[in-house]
Protein backbone atom coordinates (compact mmCIF):
# COMPACT_ATOMS: atom_id res chain seq x y z
CA UNK A 1 0.00 0.00 0.00
CA UNK A 2 1.83 3.32 -0.96
CA UNK A 3 0.99 6.61 -1.28
CA UNK A 4 2.46 9.55 -2.12
CA UNK A 5 2.21 11.09 1.43
CA UNK A 6 4.32 14.19 0.63
CA UNK A 7 1.25 16.83 1.78
CA UNK A 8 1.15 14.55 5.34
CA UNK A 9 4.51 13.37 5.99
CA UNK A 10 6.38 14.62 9.39
CA UNK A 11 8.15 17.96 9.99
CA UNK A 12 10.80 18.62 7.36
CA UNK A 13 10.39 16.02 5.03
CA UNK A 14 10.03 16.03 1.72
CA UNK A 15 9.00 12.97 0.48
CA UNK A 16 8.17 10.30 2.81
CA UNK A 17 6.50 6.58 3.17
CA UNK A 18 4.01 4.79 5.20
CA UNK A 19 7.02 2.01 6.66
CA UNK A 20 10.06 3.93 5.34
CA UNK A 21 8.94 7.15 7.28
CA UNK A 22 10.90 10.01 5.82
CA UNK A 23 12.79 9.63 2.00
CA UNK A 24 14.61 13.36 1.76
CA UNK A 25 13.99 16.21 3.57
CA UNK A 26 12.88 19.60 2.64
CA UNK A 27 16.48 22.32 2.15
CA UNK A 28 18.89 22.85 4.94
CA UNK A 29 17.62 19.65 7.05
CA UNK A 30 19.74 16.52 7.77
CA UNK A 31 18.15 13.39 6.86
CA UNK A 32 19.06 11.05 10.23
CA UNK A 33 17.92 7.11 10.39
CA UNK A 34 16.23 6.67 13.70
CA UNK A 35 16.03 2.78 15.05
CA UNK A 36 12.58 2.08 17.55
CA UNK A 37 12.68 -1.50 17.80
CA UNK A 38 12.24 -3.32 14.86
CA UNK A 39 11.58 -0.64 12.65
CA UNK A 40 14.06 2.03 10.96
CA UNK A 41 12.83 5.16 9.68
CA UNK A 42 14.06 8.34 8.08
CA UNK A 43 13.63 11.68 10.05
CA UNK A 44 15.02 14.87 9.01
CA UNK A 45 16.68 17.23 11.37
CA UNK A 46 17.45 20.79 11.72
CA UNK A 47 20.68 19.31 13.99
CA UNK A 48 22.21 16.02 14.29
CA UNK A 49 21.91 14.34 17.38
CA UNK A 50 25.18 13.45 20.01
CA UNK A 51 27.43 11.29 18.24
CA UNK A 52 26.85 12.19 14.77
CA UNK A 53 27.66 14.85 12.63
CA UNK A 54 25.78 17.08 9.99
CA UNK A 55 27.35 15.89 6.61
CA UNK A 56 25.89 18.25 3.05
CA UNK A 57 26.53 17.07 0.01
CA UNK A 58 24.81 17.81 -3.90
CA UNK A 59 22.51 14.17 -3.21
CA UNK A 60 21.62 14.67 0.33
CA UNK A 61 22.26 16.31 3.85
CA UNK A 62 22.68 13.51 6.48
CA UNK A 63 23.85 12.83 9.88
CA UNK A 64 27.08 10.87 9.82
CA UNK A 65 27.92 8.96 12.67
CA UNK A 66 31.52 9.66 14.75
CA UNK A 67 33.84 6.79 15.22
CA UNK A 68 32.48 4.69 18.04
CA UNK A 69 35.11 6.00 20.69
CA UNK A 70 34.20 9.42 19.87
CA UNK A 71 31.33 11.92 21.37
CA UNK A 72 31.51 14.44 18.93
CA UNK A 73 33.32 14.89 15.66
CA UNK A 74 34.37 17.33 12.97
CA UNK A 75 33.49 14.35 10.23
CA UNK A 76 33.93 11.08 10.74
CA UNK A 77 37.88 10.86 10.57
CA UNK A 78 38.44 13.78 13.12
CA UNK A 79 37.24 13.82 16.61
CA UNK A 80 37.03 16.64 18.73
CA UNK A 81 35.77 14.46 22.21
CA UNK A 82 36.38 11.50 23.07
CA UNK A 83 33.82 9.37 25.00
CA UNK A 84 35.11 8.46 28.73
CA UNK A 85 38.31 6.52 28.93
CA UNK A 86 39.88 8.21 25.40
CA UNK A 87 42.47 10.45 24.95
CA UNK A 88 42.41 13.58 22.73
CA UNK A 89 45.63 13.43 20.25
CA UNK A 90 45.05 15.34 16.95
CA UNK A 91 41.58 14.24 16.12
CA UNK A 92 42.06 10.76 17.36
CA UNK A 93 41.15 8.98 20.30
CA UNK A 94 43.86 6.61 21.92
CA UNK A 95 43.25 4.50 25.05
CA UNK A 96 46.96 5.70 25.88
CA UNK A 97 49.15 8.71 24.94
CA UNK A 98 52.51 8.12 22.97
CA UNK A 99 55.22 7.60 24.97
CA UNK A 100 56.25 11.13 24.20
CA UNK A 101 53.21 12.95 25.19
CA UNK A 102 51.59 13.26 28.55
CA UNK A 103 48.51 12.47 29.82
CA UNK A 104 46.12 15.16 30.72
CA UNK A 105 43.15 13.47 32.91
CA UNK A 106 41.94 17.32 33.58
CA UNK A 107 41.34 17.87 29.85
CA UNK A 108 41.32 14.25 28.35
CA UNK A 109 44.21 15.25 25.85
CA UNK A 110 47.97 14.31 25.06
CA UNK A 111 50.06 17.25 26.06
CA UNK A 112 53.80 17.97 24.99
CA UNK A 113 56.09 16.68 27.92
CA UNK A 114 57.49 20.19 29.54
CA UNK A 115 60.99 19.71 30.88
CA UNK B 1 11.45 -21.05 -12.12
CA UNK B 2 13.00 -19.64 -8.80
CA UNK B 3 13.08 -21.07 -5.88
CA UNK B 4 10.29 -20.65 -3.48
CA UNK B 5 10.79 -19.90 0.43
CA UNK B 6 8.60 -20.16 3.05
CA UNK B 7 8.93 -17.16 5.66
CA UNK B 8 7.39 -17.94 9.45
CA UNK B 9 7.24 -14.95 11.29
CA UNK B 10 7.13 -15.34 15.02
CA UNK B 11 5.92 -12.06 16.57
CA UNK B 12 6.89 -11.69 20.24
CA UNK B 13 3.32 -12.87 21.91
CA UNK B 14 1.84 -13.00 19.14
CA UNK B 15 0.32 -16.23 16.63
CA UNK B 16 3.13 -16.89 14.25
CA UNK B 17 2.04 -15.96 10.44
CA UNK B 18 3.34 -18.23 7.55
CA UNK B 19 4.33 -16.50 4.32
CA UNK B 20 5.92 -16.88 1.10
CA UNK B 21 8.46 -15.45 -1.26
CA UNK B 22 11.15 -16.31 -3.51
CA UNK B 23 14.83 -16.47 -3.59
CA UNK B 24 16.34 -14.18 -5.37
CA UNK B 25 19.63 -15.77 -7.57
CA UNK B 26 22.20 -13.14 -6.77
CA UNK B 27 22.41 -15.08 -3.21
CA UNK B 28 22.75 -18.80 -2.25
CA UNK B 29 19.22 -21.09 -1.46
CA UNK B 30 19.74 -21.88 2.41
CA UNK B 31 17.36 -21.64 5.20
CA UNK B 32 18.22 -19.30 8.48
CA UNK B 33 16.83 -17.04 11.06
CA UNK B 34 17.21 -14.88 13.15
CA UNK B 35 15.35 -11.53 14.85
CA UNK B 36 13.57 -9.42 12.25
CA UNK B 37 15.05 -5.93 11.85
CA UNK B 38 13.58 -3.47 9.26
CA UNK B 39 16.13 -1.02 7.67
CA UNK B 40 15.40 1.87 5.67
CA UNK B 41 16.54 1.91 2.06
CA UNK B 42 18.84 4.14 2.67
CA UNK B 43 20.34 2.65 5.40
CA UNK B 44 22.19 0.39 2.86
CA UNK B 45 25.12 2.70 1.59
CA UNK B 46 28.62 3.19 2.94
CA UNK B 47 27.86 6.54 4.84
CA UNK B 48 25.77 5.47 7.42
CA UNK B 49 25.49 2.69 10.26
CA UNK B 50 22.93 1.26 12.58
CA UNK B 51 24.64 1.16 16.23
CA UNK B 52 21.51 -1.35 17.16
CA UNK B 53 22.16 -4.21 15.60
CA UNK B 54 24.01 -7.50 17.06
CA UNK B 55 25.17 -9.79 14.21
CA UNK B 56 22.30 -12.53 13.38
CA UNK B 57 19.36 -10.88 12.08
CA UNK B 58 17.03 -11.08 9.37
CA UNK B 59 16.86 -7.90 7.46
CA UNK B 60 13.35 -6.11 5.86
CA UNK B 61 13.34 -3.40 3.40
CA UNK B 62 10.41 -2.30 2.22
CA UNK B 63 11.89 -0.62 -1.29
CA UNK B 64 10.53 2.80 -2.77
CA UNK B 65 9.63 3.59 -6.34
CA UNK B 66 12.41 3.69 -8.14
CA UNK B 67 11.53 7.16 -9.25
CA UNK B 68 11.79 8.10 -5.17
CA UNK B 69 15.55 7.37 -4.80
CA UNK B 70 16.83 9.34 -8.23
CA UNK B 71 20.46 8.31 -7.50
CA UNK B 72 20.49 5.09 -5.73
CA UNK B 73 23.91 4.79 -3.38
CA UNK B 74 24.74 1.44 -4.51
CA UNK B 75 22.89 -1.10 -6.67
CA UNK B 76 20.72 -3.54 -5.54
CA UNK B 77 22.72 -6.44 -4.90
CA UNK B 78 25.85 -4.24 -3.41
CA UNK B 79 23.18 -3.63 -1.05
CA UNK B 80 22.25 -7.16 -0.42
CA UNK B 81 26.03 -7.81 0.03
CA UNK B 82 26.21 -4.83 2.01
CA UNK B 83 23.82 -6.05 4.81
CA UNK B 84 25.13 -9.21 4.96
CA UNK B 85 28.51 -7.85 5.91
CA UNK B 86 27.37 -5.76 8.33
CA UNK B 87 25.56 -9.16 10.39
CA UNK B 88 22.43 -9.88 8.37
CA UNK B 89 21.89 -13.70 8.16
CA UNK B 90 19.15 -13.25 5.55
CA UNK B 91 17.37 -10.21 3.51
CA UNK B 92 14.34 -9.74 2.48
CA UNK B 93 13.20 -7.38 0.02
CA UNK B 94 9.40 -6.03 -0.17
CA UNK B 95 9.38 -5.44 -4.19
CA UNK B 96 5.96 -4.85 -4.27
CA UNK B 97 6.68 -0.32 -5.26
CA UNK B 98 9.84 -1.48 -7.12
CA UNK B 99 9.08 -4.78 -9.80
CA UNK B 100 12.52 -3.87 -11.35
CA UNK B 101 14.08 -5.42 -8.27
CA UNK B 102 13.65 -9.10 -9.51
CA UNK B 103 15.95 -8.05 -12.76
CA UNK B 104 18.27 -6.31 -10.50
CA UNK B 105 19.19 -9.50 -8.23
CA UNK B 106 18.96 -12.45 -10.47
CA UNK B 107 22.59 -12.29 -12.00
CA UNK B 108 24.47 -14.78 -9.45
CA UNK B 109 27.29 -13.01 -7.29
CA UNK B 110 27.17 -16.19 -4.87
CA UNK B 111 26.33 -14.70 -1.36
CA UNK B 112 26.03 -16.65 1.12
CA UNK B 113 23.47 -15.17 3.04
CA UNK B 114 20.13 -16.12 1.74
CA UNK B 115 18.39 -13.06 -0.39
CA UNK B 116 14.37 -13.46 -0.46
CA UNK B 117 11.57 -11.11 -2.47
CA UNK B 118 8.52 -10.98 -1.07
CA UNK B 119 4.99 -8.58 -2.44
CA UNK B 120 1.51 -8.19 -2.28
CA UNK B 121 -0.74 -9.25 0.11
CA UNK B 122 2.68 -11.53 2.19
CA UNK B 123 4.38 -8.55 1.73
CA UNK B 124 1.23 -6.03 3.48
CA UNK B 125 1.13 -8.97 6.16
CA UNK B 126 5.40 -9.00 6.81
CA UNK B 127 4.98 -4.94 7.21
CA UNK B 128 2.18 -4.89 9.46
CA UNK B 129 4.12 -7.22 11.74
CA UNK B 130 7.25 -4.87 11.81
CA UNK B 131 5.03 -1.69 12.16
CA UNK B 132 2.95 -2.72 15.66
CA UNK B 133 5.09 -5.07 16.83
CA UNK B 134 8.57 -4.31 18.68
CA UNK B 135 10.13 -7.81 18.54
CA UNK B 136 9.98 -10.91 16.11
CA UNK B 137 11.88 -13.71 14.99
CA UNK B 138 12.06 -15.18 11.12
CA UNK B 139 12.74 -18.67 9.77
CA UNK B 140 13.20 -18.73 6.35
CA UNK B 141 13.08 -22.18 4.64
CA UNK B 142 13.46 -24.09 1.34
CA UNK B 143 10.15 -24.81 0.01
CA UNK B 144 10.33 -28.72 -1.01
CA UNK B 145 9.50 -28.86 -4.77
CA UNK B 146 6.73 -31.65 -5.52
CA UNK B 147 8.30 -34.87 -6.47
CA UNK B 148 7.57 -36.25 -9.91
CA UNK B 149 4.63 -38.61 -8.89
CA UNK B 150 5.37 -42.31 -10.43
CA UNK B 151 3.76 -43.42 -13.87
CA UNK B 152 3.57 -46.78 -15.21
CA UNK B 153 4.62 -46.19 -18.56
CA UNK B 154 4.00 -48.87 -20.71
CA UNK B 155 5.17 -48.90 -24.34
Amino acid sequence: MHRNMSQICPGGCATCSEYNGCMSCKPRLFFHLERRDMKQIGVCVSSCPPGHVGQRSRERNECIKCKADCEACFNKNFCMKCKNGFYLHHGKCLENCPDWLEPNNHTMECNEIVH
Amino acid sequence: SAQKAIIRVIPFKLEPLTLEGVFASVAEVMPAEGKLLQFHPLSLCNTSEDEHTVPGFVSIVKLERPQRDLHPCLSLANKAKLAGERGAHAVLFDITDDESAADQLSKPRGLSHPVVLIWGHDAELLMGVVNNNREAHVKIEVKEMPAWPDYDVWI
